[in-house]
């Protein structure tokens, strides 16, 4: 199927043939990827798959080393994203570019070009045009008093607004509740509908089933398969992303009777360093052998109240009850050697946590070396316990003195987690813990869970998956804006009542009274 | 295919330096007899000279200098002076330099000294006030060695003196020079340290203006340095901006004399003539230190080493005025010439000769007396019609 | 088009070739310059180096270069340790003699060397040490860039030192020659092989920096520290006493160089008594990438080039530009070899303006 028999094309663009090394790393191997006028494209691949190179050869960031392009049936050469703009395709980041002291008008006709700006007429054009595809937007309104799915509107418009006819939204549903989830899919099916076509990257594959037209699948920088969705189901997209058949159900076993109270948190209020209010009057109770799941919005407390129990950023006002004790002002480590234990996977994962030039010994060290007695490190005892740990967790690495940056994703988040396990915690907070793994690390990380729940130990839960968490936890605690919207028990709600909880509605106003589910 | 070429590379590079480390075995001793001058000459010398080295009547002297030797001042003028023995000596010594030597590191100043004495020096000029300290202590460490150390006072019985000259006779004449050629009666001065040295030359250049010119003031500055163009062509700005219409240093850089040149004002150097300012060059207390060198190794060169405290003037032809340049007004010209024999023949004592009062107004030095040696050496107040401040303890 | 990236780590092996191969473009690109100023470079190397190593006494002189540098470098590389941008040497020297001096000059004349030269040790240690916390406090307390603090801290230290020379401790002895009296003969640090032992102080505080750095509970906190500090708060560490013992170690250790080079060669404090120490230990530090062993022989080397350049200049009557200017390339060769054993160039084929997103 060459540009020169068949000049109008039934696709919107066609990637042939497409590859692209890295060093020695193949990102892209003799990739095909063809998407039709007027669909929405899945565009499905664990992490490191192939997928970010591909799409950063379709805006011209990156050249291919070989194969082409063809956009419309004409073959293209795009030497930079200016090439690949003036060829209809818009891109979609997961990492919003607005310009914040203009207006969401501004932001988009900014992308249109021309010296002068008309506000009026442009602030008009954009109002018409939104409402043309169901977005609702006020075009004057500041970009900083955005909400954040008004951003990803306004990044939308901004590419539709220059006459982009292909867009590649690049997860655009994580930062949204299941509302404007909701709300976007009607959108992306009316564009769908007005003939443009959509690539719609996405981790969840229900949102895949869902909305998407036809799916390709990428593994190991090759297209595994391309296919119409009605053709194939969840499990067998899986099994073509990893590689092999996976079980999809998390194992969750019954917390026992009689457990104690481990934490419990009485109205604990705290802010940022910039005075901002970050954790509002929460409170919350967590038993021994249990795991207590925290949704919400990226940013909505759950970093500040982990390092409020890790002793890390303090407390404005409530109490942190560990075992009977109140620690709050406590130093981190006086909690550390309580048994409170915390693992927080940030996104760029050495953030906190990790030092990523030392090796793996002296990582486990972080957290050990303290209770060693004297002026020196003892290292031995530690590297011992390194290997135990490496091949507990099957952790892949050289040796336990390979640096721990030069690790892949899902080891190094194992390193951190078999360090906190290996404690021996009373408490263990994880956040984000399966955050960028591919499918088979999670679920190694769902079972060392669940084992630690088994030997008693109380686990908060911070979650960013509304599927795990309903399958992994025993009860989940829903914050918003720093405030615990509710707390349900995780083996009857549902997903509806955890997203109108995340997006601000109360327990209570949902079920029209105070009906707390109540501790085991 | 990139690392490939890193490794040709590498080899090629490591072969060169055995070469290169091979080479260094033989040429260790080999040196210049005729070390001042200044040039490519002296690689061809280094074979053939191998002969005159090694047959030991050879006198090695070694000079620090504290600036480059072709600063255009205070160094070259030393420089200048050891080219002028090494004519006049010819073959019988052998000088090695080391220049930009900074006389308040001792460290740096002790390596180099020991540097010297270990290419065989046995006579060693240091040049700066700075270096007295560490070449007394290489005096008591090399008892084999002489030392001779330019404007300081520690002296011992056996291999160490000092040796300066009596400029403030030249710059007395200066001051005359000064005193009649400017016309709002504000002469300036920048001066590297509030020091007897540069003291004793505002304190003549200003009796020597005043001795023509009763109604003169000297406005004196401080720059803290020896060598700073920036800092003293900014100095010299100051002065200049208030009204001085002929300025005089003693730093040992010219840029007083170019900030004069382009403030449309005169200028009186030092150490050497500068012809880089046509417009403002009226002359300078000038150094001629080749009649001190070619003194002292001559005495050495005939085993008459003496220690003593060398103050030469006018006189034995240590320093001298610069001949007066066209801008000079001839009334200058003949006050000069009206003192000059007297000046040579007393020196500083003709300078400091009473009565000479200080900015108080009280008499320092009583109708009829001369300040004493030891009086100029450490003088530190200023005589009246000098506009400026001693930083006192 | 290129393109700057970073390289992945090479093999050790690699890395030695890349640095020595880097050290010698330097000598072949001054061996180039030395040739069209028309000296030999061969003639000119040969001086050099058997100038600085050739005899015990070049030998002695580079050492004694040496030991100011590595003392200075040794104490600096634990800030470095910590992402604390110690540029503050200088000060920090100057303080270490101001105090080892005040010691020294008010101290009684019958005091025994060992107890006048312990004293000293322990006010030079204390004057870096207090040079260097100023900053620190504000840094932990104020987030103060210490960068531009410690510089500033430079100008200050020179300041007290100008005064103390010309105005406060001038000595009176002096016939109005501006100096500061000598320290005590028998503060004087004793000589073994020529060389004061302040040699060996430097030894001694190079397996001393290496164990607390590699062996030590603090050395592990600082290197947390400086990697990431929210890690190190996360596990328990005392981000601020920790940053602040460290900078006291840096600033003292660096104040101890100013006293030993002042008791070991120069007797006598004045304002260019660091003899830029203070920059080119920044220069040493990295270059050794912080590794204590490997500092105690970089500033030896660098000595030596120092040592070597005066040698060339009595020898080959080369001026002391030109010497400055081999120092120069030298150095800066191997400068720039560590940037090319982090970085590697890339050719590409066009410029490449927006790159969002990083590969997969």
């Amino acid at each position: 199927m060459s540009e020169t028999t068949t000049p109008v094309s039934e696709f919107a663009f066609s990637m042939k043939g497409i590859s692209k090394t890295f060093g020695s790393v193949a990102a892209n191997e003799e990739i095909d990827f063809e998407v039709r006028k007027g669909e929405i494209h899945a565009l499905l691949g664990e992490n490191g798959s192939g997928k970010s190179t591909l799409m950063n050869i379709l805006s011209g960031i990156y050249q291919p080393d070989s194969g082409t392009v063809f956009v419309g049936g004409e073959r293209k050469v795009f030497h930079s994203p200016k090439d690949s703009i003036q060829c209809g395709i818009g891109m979609v980041y997961q990492h919003f570019m607005l310009a914040e002291p203009l207006t969401a008008a501004e932001n988009i006709s900014v992308s249109t070009g021309g010296f002068f700006v008309h506000h009026k007429k442009e602030s008009a054009a954009i109002r018409a045009f939104s409402e043309k595809y169901g977005m609702e937007i006020d075009p004057d309104k500041l970009t900083n008093q955005l909400s954040v799915s008004e951003k990803q509107t306004v990044e939308i418009l901004k590419v539709l607004y220059r006459g982009a006819r292909i867009l590649v939204l690049d997860e655009p549903t994580a930062v949204l509740t299941p509302q404007e989830i909701r709300a976007l899919f009607r959108v992306l099916r009316k564009m769908r509908d007005g003939g443009c076509s959509i690539v719609f990257i996405s981790h969840k594959l229900n949102e895949v089933m869902e909305l998407c037209d036809r799916v390709t699948v990428l593994r190991k920088g090759r297209s595994i398969e391309t296919c119409d969705i009605k053709d194939i189901d969840a499990y067998e997209l899986v099994e073509k992303m990893v590689g092999r058949k996976v079980d999809l159900s998390i194992n969750r076993p019954i917390p026992k009777e009689d457990c104690k109270e481990c934490l419990r948190i009485e109205s604990l209020s705290l802010r940022d360093p910039d005075g901002y209010v970050k954790v509002n009057a929460a409170s919350f109770t967590l038993n021994h052998g249990e795991i207590l799941g925290v949704a919400g919005l990226a940013g909505s407390g759950q970093k500040e109240l982990c390092e409020a129990i890790a002793g890390i950023a303090p407390v404005e006002s409530g109490r942190i009850i560990f075992e009977g004790n109140d620690i709050a002002g406590k130093s981190p480590r006086e909690i550390i050697r309580m048994g409170v234990s915390m693992s927080f996977i940030p996104e760029d994962r050495l953030g906190m946590g990790l030092v990523a030039s030392m090796d793996i010994t002296e990582n486990i060290l972080l957290k050990d070396y303290s209770f060693q007695p004297g002026v020196f490190l003892k290292t031995a005892p530690v590297r011992e316990k390194a290997e135990r740990i490496v091949k507990e967790l099957e952790i892949s690495t050289p040796g336990v003195h390979h640096p721990v940056r030069k690790l892949s994703g899902g080891n190094i988040q194992k390193v951190i987690l078999g360090r906190e396990i290996h404690l021996s915690p009373k408490l263990l907070i994880t956040a984000y813990a399966v955050r960028g793994l591919d499918i088979n690390s999670s679920y190694t990380i769902y079972n060392l869970l669940n084992e630690q729940k088994m030997k008693d130990v109380a686990i908060l839960y911070i979650g960013e998956d509304l599927d795990v968490l309903l399958e992994l936890c025993d009860r989940i605690m829903v914050l918003c804006a720093g405030e615990v919207t509710g707390i349900v028990d995780a083996r009857s709600t549902t997903k509806e009542e955890i997203g109108q909880m995340m997006s601000g509605t109360r327990y209570e106003e949902l079920k029209g009274g105070v009906d707390y589910v109540s501790n085991h | 295919m990139k690392k490939v070429l890193a490794l040709v590379l590498t080899t090629v590079m490591l072969a060169g330096s055995m070469i290169l480390a091979g080479g260094c075995s033989g040429t260790d001793t080999k040196a210049t007899t005729e070390g001042t001058t200044t040039g490519g000459a002296e690689t061809t010398a280094a074979g053939g000279a191998e002969t005159t080295a090694a047959s030991g009547d050879v006198l090695k002297v070694g000079i620090l200098y504290i600036s480059p030797k072709d600063d255009g001042g205070y160094s070259q003028a030393h420089a200048e002076g050891m080219a002028e023995a090494v004519a006049a000596l010819g073959d019988k010594i052998q000088v090695f330099e080391l220049e930009n030597i900074d006389d308040t590191d001792a460290q740096a100043t002790s390596a180099a000294i020991d540097n010297l004495v270990n290419e065989g020096c046995t006579l060693i000029f240091t040049t700066s006030y700075g270096y007295m300290e560490p070449t007394a202590a290489a005096a008591e460490k090399y008892p084999d060695v002489k030392f001779c150390h330019c404007s300081g006072y520690t002296r011992n019985d056996t291999n160490l003196d000092t040796y300066f000259g009596q400029i403030e006779s030249a710059r007395y004449l200066a001051g005359i020079v000064a005193g009649l050629t400017t016309k709002t009666n504000k002469l300036g001065y920048v001066a590297a340290f509030p020091i007897p040295e540069c003291i004793r030359g505002i304190n003549a250049y200003t009796l020597g203006a005043k001795s023509v010119n009763p109604d003169v003031t000297v406005s004196v500055v401080w720059t803290n340095t020896w060598f700073d163009m920036d800092a003293e062509k900014a100095a010299a700005e100051s002065l200049l901006a208030t009204g001085v219409d002929v300025m005089a240093q003693h730093q040992d850089s010219p840029a007083a004399i170019t900030a004069a040149e382009s403030a449309g004002a005169y200028a009186i150097g030092y150490d050497l003539t500068y012809a880089g300012a046509p417009k403002a060059y009226l002359t300078a207390p000038l150094w001629n230190w080749g009649t001190y060198y070619t003194y002292k190794i001559q005495q050495v060169l005939d085993g008459q080493w003496k220690v003593e405290n060398y103050w030469g003037g006018m006189k034995e032809g240590v320093v001298k005025l610069d001949t007066l340049s066209s801008l000079v007004p001839d009334a200058a010209k003949t006050a000069v010439e009206a003192v000059q024999k007297d000046v040579t023949e007393q020196g500083n004592a003709y300078v400091f000769k009473g009565p000479i009062k200080d900015q108080t107004g009280a008499v320092k030095v009583k109708e009829g007396e001369s300040l004493s040696y030891d009086d100029q050496m450490s003088m530190m107040w200023f005589v009246d019609g000098v506009i400026g401040e001693i930083p006192t303890t | 088009m290129f393109q700057i990236t970073k390289r992945d780590e090479l093999p050790t092996w690699q890395g030695v070739l890349i640095r020595i191969g880097s050290i010698l473009a330097g000598v072949l690109l001054a061996s180039f310059i030395i040739a069209i100023l028309g000296f030999d470079p061969v003639k000119t190397f040969a001086a050099l180096i058997g100038g600085s190593f050739g005899s015990s006494s070049a030998l002695i002189n580079t050492v004694t270069i040496a030991i100011p540098l590595a003392i200075t470098a040794l104490g600096l590389a634990i800030a470095f340790r910590m992402k604390f941008w110690n540029i503050g040497g200088e000060g920090q020297i100057i303080m270490g003699c101001v105090f080892a001096t005040f010691v020294s000059h008010n101290m009684p004349a019958s005091t025994p060397g060992v107890v006048l030269i312990l004293l000293m040790g322990v006010a030079g240690f204390l004057g870096g040490a207090i040079w260097a916390l100023i900053p620190g406090l504000f840094r932990v307390y104020l987030r103060t860039n210490e960068t531009l603090f410690t510089l500033m801290m430079n100008y200050i230290a020179l300041c007290i030192v100008q005064y103390l020379h010309f105005v406060l401790w001038r000595d009176p002895a002096a016939k109005g020659f501006p100096k500061i009296k000598a320290i005590q003969e028998q503060a004087h640090l004793p000589m073994l092989f020529g060389v004061h032992i302040g040699f060996i102080v430097a030894i001694v505080l190079g397996v001393l920096v290496f164990l607390l750095i590699r062996k030590t509970k603090l050395g592990f906190e600082i290197r947390v520290v400086g990697e990431s500090a929210p890690t190190a708060n996360y596990a328990g560490i005392n981000v601020r006493q920790v940053m602040l013992t460290g900078v006291i170690l840096s600033g003292g250790i660096v104040g101890l160089a100013g006293m030993v080079k002042l008791a070991g060669a120069v007797y006598t404090l004045s304002p260019s008594i660091t003899g830029n120490a203070g920059f080119t230990a920044i220069v040493i530090a990295w270059l050794s990438n912080l590794s204590a062993p490997i500092m105690l022989v970089v500033s030896v080397l660098i000595a030596a080039l120092e040592q070597g350049s005066q040698v060339i200049q009595i020898k080959l009557n080369v001026p002391s530009a030109v010497a400055a200017v081999i120092q120069g390339l030298i150095l800066m060769s191997a400068l720039g070899g560590e940037f090319f054993l982090r970085y590697r160039i890339v050719r590409r084929k066009r410029e490449q303006s927006k790159s969002q997103k990083g590969d997969a």
